[in-house]
């Protein structure tokens, strides 16, 4: 078990911890990439197909696809399926969306050297701070 | 801290009603999050909104004023609805269905009636309905420097790219939001120095075919890094809006670009100095045919089949389009069991109605059908298909995130023949 902590901008204030769902790509917002009522994603080719967003720390570098993307994630979490968080490489207009009608802490805008895709693991365990944008990892390996 | 005009102060402060300050207080918590330090005006917004299936998560007898503000609004309480800013002209995009057709989509009637009783409460509030992802075949001309919200991402490569118009890929509850408020953080496309080019394509190869300019969009998505900005520099034939339409389209699939320089030809890239602003690109990449063949070998499945749902027209075709398409399958019929769906806007197809090319193509046993797509439409509209022929990329590839169906890709004749065949052949 390693603990290191990574710094970025506190996009949406708030305290959130969870299991990372680290998605390389993004998750794509087009109609039926992300389940609507269920939270699982759809998309094919992602790493993460077939996983549940329920509880988890979203870690991408942004996001991607249809202009959509917000409304899919919100009506999940109105079906009661919602992630604790997100962890984003650097803000765009469809995430910022998506944190803005979702209400939940998201850090972003990290430096180079913190990329939170090279540093964070799917499974990791992660604590984001949206006020501060400190983000605790405690790592498996 | 996002700093507000007096204006918008007095409007954040419920001078101009609960439905606007709820609005408001969107932008401006998106702002924030965005890390924008003002707003800018918008004069035009396309609305992703209706029965669409994003609202599945509510049960089909609740009340569409509770789902708005809470969907749109992110509002605890329930705000009477209200009416769009005056100086934005606010169209819808996109619908969940055909706003007459259930049976020839395989929708439920209610289902259509819903969407219907949605729009309907909404053009009440300014937003007219229009149902299309190319509202420029039917009105929407921005101007360059003009601020606008749009929920297509493809339209919003297009506003950029084209017309030097200003907007980001916000997302649904921040276009309806932008349109009762005017209001969208000034921030991404909207600030000067955001647009320009950072990453160079060189094509290896000419492209010419509609087909091929899709697949380039495709591509280019998956090549550039991300957070950049495309400028494509050689290799583009046969420069014209409907080939530029696929090419914005596919794009967006695969990356979250918002605008896409070509040298010469686009109006911020009149030369490469122009599209780059004066500095050095971050990155050069050569594009391959052997990247083109990848990006197909994605979207196309391998070998040869029978077929029983063909759909062309994504994004929506122009009236040319239709004109083409009525020529070239007048005298046909479609075999029993197949199905070939001509997807458009109500303008359009009025216009091609006026014309005479939808009797054509209907005599053959084909549908030209209005404001959406089978993707849009979701599983109910294609569940029953076997084995699909897709035109452009953008539905071919997203279809696969709702159907295990057989999908096949190709040039637009290409995929008639296979309707009118009930066959698609390998090349």
């Amino acid at each position: 078990m390693k603990e290191f902590v990574l710094k970025g901008r506190g996009a949406l204030k708030g305290i959130a911890e969870g299991e990372a769902v680290v998605c390389p790509d993004s998750i794509a917002g087009n109609s039926g990439a992300l389940g609507d009522t269920d939270g699982v994603i759809y998309e094919r080719g992602n790493v993460n197909y077939g996983v549940c967003i329920n509880g988890k720390i979203l870690v991408v570098p942004c996001a991607k696809g249809s202009n959509g993307f917000s409304a899919h994630f919100k009506g999940a979490q109105i079906a009661g399926v919602t992630p604790a968080g997100w962890v984003a490489t650097r803000m765009d207009a469809r995430l910022g969306v998506a944190v803005a009608s979702m209400g939940i802490p998201c850090v972003a805008d990290f430096p180079e050297d913190q990329n939170p895709l090279d540093k964070i693991k799917t499974g990791d365990w992660v604590k984001i701070d949206g006020t501060t944008g400190e983000i605790i990892v405690k790592s498996k390996k | 801290m996002v700093r507000l005009t007096p204006y918008e102060q007095q409007m954040l402060d419920g001078k101009m009603g609960a439905f606007k300050q709820k609005a408001l207080e969107f932008i401006v918590r998106y702002a924030e999050v965005l890390g924008a330090e003002e707003l800018c005006e918008i004069s035009r917004a396309t609305c992703f909104i209706g029965a669409q299936h994003y609202l599945d998560c509510y049960p089909d007898d609740k009340d569409y004023e509770e789902i708005f503000s809470e969907f749109y609004l992110s509002s605890d309480e329930t705000v009477p609805f209200g009416t769009t800013a005056p100086r934005c002209k606010a169209q819808t995009c996109a619908a969940c269905c055909d706003i007459e057709d259930h049976e020839k989509t395989h929708l439920p009637e209610e289902f259509v009636k819903k969407n219907r009783r949605f729009l309907e409460a909404t053009k009440k509030m300014g937003i007219s309905i229009v149902d299309s992802c190319t509202p420029y075949y039917c009105g929407w001309v921005p101007m360059m420097g003009e601020h606008f919200v749009t929920t297509e991402s493809s339209n919003v490569v297009i506003s950029n790219t084209i017309y030097g118009a200003c907007g980001n890929s916000d997302g649904v509850e921040a276009a309806v939001c932008a349109a009762i408020s005017g209001r969208i953080p000034k921030w991404g496309m909207h600030v000067p120095e955001n647009r320009f080019g950072t990453c160079l394509f060189h094509l290896d190869f000419e492209v010419h075919t509609q087909m091929e300019w899709d697949l380039l969009g495709f591509t280019l998505g998956r090549l550039l890094p991300k957070h950049e900005v495309p400028i494509i520099e050689n290799g583009l034939y046969n420069i014209e809006i409907n080939n530029m339409r696929q090419l914005c389209a596919a794009l967006s699939v695969t990356s979250a670009a918002e605008i896409c320089h070509i040298v010469g030809h686009t109006p911020e890239a009149r030369t490469l100095e122009d599209a780059l602003g004066g500095k050095e690109p971050k990155y050069v990449i050569h594009v391959t045919e052997r990247d083109m063949q990848e990006s197909l070998a994605m979207i196309c499945d391998k070998g040869s089949g029978p077929v029983d749902f063909v759909s062309i027209g994504c994004p929506h075709i122009s009236l040319d389009e239709i004109q083409a398409i009525a020529s070239y399958v007048k005298g046909k019929h479609l075999p029993a069991g197949t199905e070939l769906q001509i997807w458009t806007d109500y303008a359009v197809k009025s216009l091609a109605t006026l014309n005479g090319y939808t009797k054509i193509i209907e005599e053959t046993g084909a549908s030209v059908l209005t404001g959406s797509c089978p993707i849009v439409m979701k599983e109910e509209s294609h569940k029953h298909a076997k084995s699909m022929v897709l035109f452009g990329s953008k539905q071919a590839f997203g279809i696969r995130h709702q159907s295990s169906a057989t999908v096949y890709y190709g040039e637009v004749k290409r995929c008639i023949d296979a309707a009118y065949k009930g066959r698609w052949e390998e090349a």
